[in-house]
This record gives C-alpha cells, structure tokens and sequence, in this order.
C-alpha cells in the first residue's frame, strides 16, 4: 500500500464527491467524506438518469459533448452494472427541427459522437411508440443511469479501498489557523454531538448547497439553485432514450428506466434548494410535451414527480477566477482568491462526467501537495454497489 | 409555446388541504420513540416524502430520514405509513387521508422507521442486514420485454434494463419470520432465483446456498413479501420456485 501524501475531507456525498473520493484514495491519499444526509440525497440521486452521449450539447459547445462521449465508453467499461446502455434517438418532429438536423450532425462528428441517421421506419421498428409524425431520426449512444448505484459504486471502491464516509454528518465549519485549512468541525445528526475531524485540504463538492458551505469558512460564493422538474409513468414506453432534435429546451427528452418513462425537465430559480416544491402547472406541461414525441405518455398513468436543483454560479471576483475545469465545471481555489490555503470548492458538471470531475479536482488537490499524478481511474473496474453493504472494509481507520 | 425560462421566478401555489403527520422520533440509546405532530399543507400531488422534506426544512430540520431518487427507483425510503410497508417516495399522502376517511379514522399520517433494520436516528435506518445474505457476482441487468419485438439497433445486442429489485427493504422489514428466527429473508432469496435464471451454469453452486432452514426452507409462505413489494418482483414466487430448483435437481 502506498503511503498516504496527506489527509483531504470531501464535503458532499453526490457524483461529484463519490468520484473525487474514490480517486483520492488511488492517488493514495488518506481521506474522509462527510455528507449530510442519505449519500446522493442531494441532486445527484434525483437527476434525469440521462447517460449522454453529448449529442445534446454538441451544437452548444463541443467540448461538453467531447468529454461526454469520452466518459460513456469509460463508465461503460468501468460500471457496466450501472448503465442501461440501450443508445438514443433523436427525432425531428417539424419543419424547424429538419432545418438544424445539418447543424447538429455536424457538430456531433466535430465531437466525436458516433451519430447515424436511420430511416423512419426502421425508427419506428425500434420504438413502435414514437410519433408517426416524425421527420427524421438519429441515433446515438445515450443510455440511463442508475442515478444511486453509480455512486454507490464509486463509495464501495472507495470504502474497500480504506476511506471513511460519514453520512447524516453535516458540516458546521470549516476551521482554519494562519490563512491555512486545519479541518472542519461536523454535527453527528443523529446524536447532536460535535467535533473536529482534522485535515490537510478541504475539498467542497456540495452542489447547490456550494454557497452555504463556503460561507462555512467565512468566504462569498454567489450560488443560485435552479431546480428543474421530472415526471415518472408507470409504464416504459420508450427502449431507448428518446430527444426531440431541435436547440435544446424544456421537456424534450424522455429516459426509460426499469419500468418507467422519465421526462424531463424544466428550469428555474430558487432561494432555498431545500424547500423545492413541484409546482402542479409544470407536471401538466411536462406531460404535454413528452406526448409530442411519444403521444401514449398522456395516457399511461402517472407515477411520480420531482425536482433537483441546478447550481448556477453567479458573478464573483472568485468565481471569475475559479479554475474552468471544463465549459461547465469549474474549482475554486480559495487559496487564490479569498486567501484560505487548502480549501477548493468545485461546482456543476454532470452525473455522466463525474469521474472526470473526480479526476480534474484530484489533479488540483495533487498540484496543491506537489505530489506527481498518477490518474488511474479510467481504467479501474469499480466495485459492485452492493459492496458498499456487503464487504467489510479494509483497513479503516476510526 | 409556454416556456418557463420565460418566468424563471420561484412558483407558489395554494395547498389544498393540511394533514397532520405523527412521526416516531427516536435517538441512538432511546429506542422508545417520542411523538412529534406536525400540521403540513398539501397539494394534489404531495408524497409523504415531500410532507417530509417540508417539515425538515421549514419546521425541524433535526428530523432524520432517506431518501434519494424520489421516483421508486433507489429503494432508500422505505418506512411504515398508517401501519403499511411503503415507499415514502411514491405514497400520495391524500390519497391516504381519503383511506383513513373511509375507514372512519382521523386524518393523520402516522410514520415510523423500518423494522429488523439498524436504526440511527428517527426514520432513517441503516439496511446492511438487508444486504448481508445477497449472491455474491449477481449482476443488476436483465434484457428488457418491453415493448417486445422491437428492432435493437446493431450497436448493441439486446435492449436491457434494471431489475425490478431496488432493494428497498419492505420485503424484509414485512417478513414475520425475519423477526422471529434467522432467515436469508425474501429479497436475497429472490436475487438468487434471478441470477440462476439469468446464468443457468450458475445453479447448482447457488441452490447450495440456499438448501437450508435459512435458505429457502425457512419461507412460512405468509405472502407479506410479495404484498408489499412495491415494483412487482414477488419473492415468494421466487422462493418457491427455488424449492421447485432443489427439488428437481435432488430427483435427477
Ligand atoms: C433537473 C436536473 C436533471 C439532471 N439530469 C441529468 C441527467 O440526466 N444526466 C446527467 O448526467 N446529469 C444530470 N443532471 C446533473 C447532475 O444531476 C449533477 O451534475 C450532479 O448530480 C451533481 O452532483 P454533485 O455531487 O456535484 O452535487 P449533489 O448531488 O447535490 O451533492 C452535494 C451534496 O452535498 C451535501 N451537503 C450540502 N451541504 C453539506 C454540509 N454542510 N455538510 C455535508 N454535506 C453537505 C448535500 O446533502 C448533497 O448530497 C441533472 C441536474 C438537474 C438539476
Ligand atoms: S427515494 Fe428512491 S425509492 Fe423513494
């Protein structure tokens, strides 16, 4: 076993913190990861359970779409347990959408996404539900996530591996001596009790809740939580998932899931990301534009709606310096901007990326203690979730 | 077209009727719970979930309980409602009022924690017990028989999806004999019965682990499993379709 560089505490039990734990701990680290809750009770267990191929975002940025293609054939290598890899199709449905279909098969290829367009009836072989109406239809490689078991598999290889997690943990403060982190001090949830856990960098992967967090150690983050919803019916209509081609917009992808039909989503914003409600209108409007592309949505009884929250980052001198990781997720080094050594915050991203969000805030957290990176987790099989029960870890420290 | 970038505001909307939720409290060291009532507004589509959530953030926020996905999938929110196994996720709290109205009760939502799990505080639990007796190497994909006949594009063999298990623990926490003597418990049993149908080449290393008084023998067929089972997997219909395994394979 190596020897461990030093002590991070991860704040956040979602993707973002179960990837960044996970690659900690085979960087040979020593590490702990305290969340608040249930692990994924914040967004990450809540998502649309989209695994995108990044055909979605490639007309708007090819970078995202890049990385997403990227990280489906590695998550599919790594969790194939997790992923329901059925691919996707994308329909045309009016004039407009035939229009942009160039647009979008371009900067798909420019993104290396193995898009093909096929011929309707062909579509409609593969998804006898969709709309007959439809005028074009492409394929890519979308899937769904399970949206627990992947991080779940993420925090058993971490566990097994000797990381501590410590969930309906909160922490109270991030605590520091001399413009340098020292550690934080946390609320044991169930028993009331506090206290100190020590470490030698803090690691702030709390989504929405980036902002109160960072308030924590005293520091600004303008964080805005913009929750957006999604309807469940209790049928899957649909084997793959299905998006309406067109610039993107509110409720124009349905993901099948078990036995489920997902649509989603929508957008807006909130002050508090805890006291998010469904608002009604939204289910019947989501219902409404799910049965444009599979007109037996509006007839399949519902099952369930929810909502989670999006962190949009404001404008602040250390959000303008935060680090672009990538177009869509970006680190604070506190260190820089706010002078507290030793703390980082990294905000947005996507659940499908989160290994690579692991990957880039780990590069930063190895820059910080000069140790040479040695990246591994792209080609590491993770545990089973369920061993995040099951085995008995190794080595844990108390 | 409505669009509700257009108004990206919070929404408000009227409730449509209060509920009071009576909810077992309890702390490490005092397993007798404590009471607590609490009024909640609804709406149509309320859960007893987001009656939940409602109380945490804005009444106590030191109630405790799981959650994840909030659609039936993640299987962590799991609890006894008015005296029912059920998931908090997907269980409509008016639709409850309207049962306990017929049944001439009052209109409370009484909720405590998950039996025969570790408890830690209120209504969360820890479900390792759940886990404990699961096959080892059972995979969590199936092919999918919806929408059956469907051309599959070539990229890929056959469309697959999730089991239908999400291990969300009614079943067990349902179980008469689970409470009363050591038993491999329906969900584990089910498992087993899922991946010997899945991998055939894998039964006779697997129906030997559950040959025996806390395998699939110990079943007393009370059928609680396969009632609460909120995503239709049955496990007593896999148990005794593992002792139908057994049998056959002694015979031949
Ligand atoms: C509506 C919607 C749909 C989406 N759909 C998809 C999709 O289909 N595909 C996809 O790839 N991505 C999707 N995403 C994006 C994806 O969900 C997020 O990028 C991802 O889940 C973020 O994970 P996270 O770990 O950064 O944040 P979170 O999951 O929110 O984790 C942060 C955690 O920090 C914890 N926390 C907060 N404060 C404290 C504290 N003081 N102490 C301890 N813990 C604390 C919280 O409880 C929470 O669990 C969607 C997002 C939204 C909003
Ligand atoms: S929260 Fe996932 S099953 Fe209820």
């Amino acid at each position: 076993m190596k020897s461990s560089h030093g002590h991070v505490l991860v704040i956040g039990g979602g993707g973002t913190g179960a990837a960044i734990i996970h690659d900690l701990l085979l960087q040979g680290f020593s590490a702990t990861l305290v969340e608040r809750g249930e692990l994924t009770s914040g967004t990450t267990g809540r998502h649309h359970g989209q695994l995108h191929s990044g055909a979605r975002y490639a007309a708007g940025d090819r970078e995202i779409a890049r990385e997403c293609i990227q990280e489906v054939e590695i998550l599919r290598r790594i969790a194939p347990e997790s992923l329901e890899m059925n691919y996707g199709l994308f329909l045309a449905l009016t004039p407009e959408d035939l229009a942009f279909a160039p647009d979008f098969l371009d900067a798909c290829r420019e993104a290396t996404i193995p898009v093909r367009e096929i011929p309707l009836d062909q579509a409609f072989r593969m998804e006898p539900n969709v709309n007959r109406q439809a005028r074009m239809a492409v394929l890519v490689p979308d899937g769904t996530i399970d949206a627990w078991r992947l991080p779940l598999q993420f925090f058993a290889t971490a566990r097994a591996g000797g990381a501590a997690i410590r969930t309906f943990t909160e922490v109270m403060e991030i605590e520091s001596a001399a413009g340098s982190v020292t550690g934080v001090r946390v609320r044991e949830q169930a028993t009331g009790r506090e206290y100190r856990i020590a470490a030698d960098m803090v690691v702030s992967a709390a989504g929405a809740w980036a902002g109160t967090v960072a308030q924590r150690a005293g520091i600004h983050i303008p964080v805005t939580p913009a929750p957006g919803t999604m309807v469940a019916v209790k049928k899957r209509l649909n084997n793959m998932v299905i998006s309406h081609l067109h610039p993107a917009g509110d409720g124009d992808i349905i993901v099948p899931q078990r036995g489920l039909s997902i649509v989603g989503s929508t957008q807006w914003l909130a002050e508090d990301p805890d006291s998010i409600e469904v608002p009604s209108a939204q289910i019947e409007y989501l219902v409404r534009r799910a049965s444009e592309m599979i007109p037996a949505f509006r007839e399949t009884p519902f099952h369930a709606a929810w909502a989670a929250c999006r962190p949009l980052a404001g404008a602040s001198s250390n959000v303008e310096d935060g680090r672009k990781l990538s177009r869509d997720f970006i680190a604070i080094d506190h260190g820089r901007s706010d002078n507290l050594k030793g703390f980082i915050s990294v905000i947005g991203g996507k659940a499908t990326v989160l290994r690579a969000m692991g990957e880039k805030t780990v590069d930063l957290v190895c820059e910080h203690f000069g140790v040479r990176r040695e990246c591994t987790t792209a080609v590491t099989p993770l545990l089973p979730h369920r061993a995040y029960y099951n085995t008995v870890p190794a080595g844990r420290s108390a | 077209m409505s669009n509700f970038l257009a108004d990206p505001r919070e929404p408000r909307e009227p409730a449509v009727a209060t509920a009071v939720f009576r909810i077992a409290r309890s702390r490490p060291g005092s397993p007798d719970p404590a009471w607590r009532e609490y009024e909640v507004p609804l709406k149509g589509h309320t859960v007893v979930l987001d009656a939940l959530e409602w109380i945490r953030s804005r009444v106590d926020n030191t109630l405790l309980y799981r959650h994840s996905c909030h659609h039936g999938s993640c299987g962590t929110c799991g609890m006894v409602i008015n005296g029912e196994h059920a998931l908090s996720c997907t269980t409509n709290v008016m639709d409850l009022l309207e049962k306990s109205r017929e049944a001439g009760g009052p209109p409370t939502v009484v909720v405590e924690p998950l039996p025969t799990m570790n408890l830690i505080a209120d209504l969360a639990v820890d479900p390792a017990p759940l886990f404990r007796d699961f096959p080892a190497g059972a995979g969590y994909l199936r092919e999918s028989e919806f929408n059956r006949g469907s051309e599959v594009p070539r990229e890929i063999e056959r469309f697959v999806r999730f089991e239908n298990c999400i291990e969300c623990g009614l079943c067990v926490a349902a179980c008469p004999v689970v409470r009363i003597r050591d038993f491999m418990a329906p969900a584990a049993l089910a498992a087993y019965n899922r991946e010997i149908g899945k991998n055939p080449d894998r039964a006779a290393e697997l129906l030997g682990e559950v040959d025996s008084d806390r395998g699939v023998w110990g079943c007393d067929r009370h059928l609680e499993c396969s009632r609460v089972c909120p995503t239709g997997v049955y496990p007593a219909k896999h148990i005794v379709e593992l002792q139908r395994r057994i049998k056959k394979s002694r015979e031949a």
